[in-house]
């Protein structure tokens, strides 16, 4: 094992109560590689990147975070384990999940004043030069409920940021966002990447995955089916379950009869649909 | 027929009168009695939030047996009339030796029913707060503590404030129960000016006015924080 491998899995399953999500996932992430999850609805994308900060615990595996390692089954980790590594590892959720009592800036401050005993004013300067680098300086004073939500997903990034993470996990982050939103959520991601952040997002901008991230997880029926460079997975992939699922997503008008199981395509999920219906039509 | 009328306009101006005559003798009686029922109100209302947070914390915690026994209390005592806790706490208790005062029985039977609503109020208002908000604040490495504290509270405080603040409201007008036990509150210094002047209608007329004044009061004055509570975070 490199030592620049900044979060390394080693046989991670994960079950709820009997039923099995998936069993037996490894994967090694650098520092500074995007890594981008796909698969099909179900396959446990978002369970498996909830593990790695340990919203969820697992029942077998390890999954190490720059030396601090978490265990499955057994005992649960340290309270001071998991706080190294929720500290180092930042998340965004498919929802957002803003502070609502909280302007941007509060949403933003709160972490580092909590955790790291940062001063108030030191806090807000780093937070209005967070929110300022996503274009949103002059909605700091604003309460999530004002934001649009791109808006909140772009604070929900920088509340995440603000703790100086070494890796940003996403889950969908723009699946819940209207189309024109989409870009400038994306945009911010893409920001990230080419500062040299670590990245492992779920998402299905197959597009963006194609774009950003330098290794593509193909997960179904519980494990991981293929698993390689970006281009190499979904331009040509070799196991006949990716292959199936890429087709359904990339393709959906050729396979309109099996496009049920499927999610929208990246950066075209609407228009898919209408296209779909005009088709129907 | 007009002579009719004429009379009994004058017996309705006397009747009028007499009444004004008679609130302005006994409002210092009345006050002194609005008095004990604040007083009434304000310690039932500390031991009710006391015990509502309590119950809600046996309920929430990890202690089956604790959880078990808050959840049995929230369900028993809500279901209880409060006159039925009264006579409890002032007359069953006192056979099994333990003498309350009237005003302390007051207390303790309201702060027992409006601390099974608290509770229940208090453990909605918890279960308010949209899981993800723990999870991202879990997220951040904020402490278990803190996330109560920063997150979760202020949040089901938010969803706690109407319910908790329409309990108070029935508090205030639970308190003139206690008449029935013999404490001078409001209620009982309108009975004992009814029975003294032959006049229930207008000593029942003027206690109700002050219930009224005060609850409006109190209402508005909840109200007007509500709204800036909500307002600070919008
Ligand atoms: N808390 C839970 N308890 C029980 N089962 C769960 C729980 N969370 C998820 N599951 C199940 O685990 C499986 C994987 O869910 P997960 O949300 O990880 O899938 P996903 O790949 O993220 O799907 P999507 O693309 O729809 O977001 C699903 O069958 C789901 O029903
Ligand atoms: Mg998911």
């Amino acid at each position: 094992m490199s030592s620049d491998v900044v979060v390394d899995i080693q046989g991670l399953t994960k079950r709820f109560g009997a039923r099995t999500v998936f069993e037996d996932i490894s994967l090694q992430v650098r520092r500074s590689e995007v890594v981008a999850v796909i698969g099909p609805s179900g396959a446990g994308k978002s369970t498996f990147i909830r593990c790695i900060n340990y919203l969820h615990p697992f029942d077998a595996g390890r999954i190490r975070v720059l030396g601090h390692e978490l265990v499955g089954g057994g005992a649960p980790p340290s309270k001071a384990t998991l706080r190294q590594v929720r500290m180092q590892v930042g998340m965004a959720f498919q929802t957002f999940n803003l502070f609502p009592h909280l302007t941007a800036l509060g949403n933003v401050m709160l972490g580092p004043m909590e955790t790291k005993r940062v001063p108030a004013r030191d806090a807000r300067d780093k937070a209005m030069a967070l929110l300022s680098s996503v274009g949103l300086a002059d909605r700091a004073e604003a309460y999530p409920r004002r934001l649009s939500g791109g808006e909140q997903q772009r604070v929900a990034i920088c509340r995440a940021l603000a703790m100086d993470p070494e890796v940003m996990l996403f889950d969908e982050p723009t699946s819940m966002l209207d189309p024109e939103m989409v870009g400038e959520v994306l945009a911010t991601i893409r920001g990230l990447a080419s500062q040299g952040m670590t990245l492992i997002l779920v998402t299905h901008e197959m597009q963006f995955a194609k774009e950003v991230a330098d290794t593509v997880v193909v997960m179904a029926d519980g494990r991981v089916v293929e698993q390689g460079p970006a281009r190499d997975v979904l331009e040509h992939p070799t196991s006949e379950r990716s292959r199936t699922f890429l087709t359904r997503v990339l393709k959906p008008l050729e396979a309109p009869g099996v496009s049920g199981e499927a999610s929208p395509p990246g950066g075209s999920g609407r228009g898919a649909t209408t296209a779909l219906g005009g088709d129907v039509r | 027929m007009r002579r009719l009328a004429a009379r009994r306009a004058v017996r309705t101006k006397r009747g009028v009168m007499s009444t004004l005559q008679l609130w302005g003798q006994y409002l210092p009686q009345f006050l002194a009695g609005l008095v004990v029922s604040l007083q009434l109100t304000g310690a039932a209302l500390v031991l009710a939030l006391a015990l509502g947070t309590l119950l809600v914390l046996a309920r929430t915690g990890r202690i089956r047996v604790l959880a078990a026994i808050a959840t049995g209390y929230v369900e028993v005592f809500r279901a209880v009339p409060v006159l039925v806790l009264l006579f409890t706490a002032y007359y069953s208790l006192a056979q099994m030796g333990l003498r309350l005062p009237g005003f302390w029985a007051g207390v303790v039977a309201l702060g027992a029913f409006y601390g099974a609503l608290y509770g229940e109020d208090m453990r909605s208002g918890l279960q308010s707060v949209d899981p993800g908000q723990r999870e991202a604040a879990v997220a951040l490495g904020l402490s278990n503590g803190t996330v109560m504290r920063r997150v979760v509270l202020p949040q089901a405080f938010l969803a706690f404030l109407p319910p908790g603040t329409n309990e108070l409201s029935n508090l205030i007008k639970d308190t003139s129960l206690v008449l029935t036990i013999g404490v001078t509150d409001l209620m009982f210094q309108a009975n004992a000016a009814a029975a003294a002047t032959f006049q229930p209608m207008d000593m029942f007329l003027l206690a109700g006015l002050v219930y009224f004044a005060f609850y409006i009061l109190l209402s508005r004055i909840l109200a007007r924080w509500e709204l800036n509570v909500q307002r600070r975070r919008s």
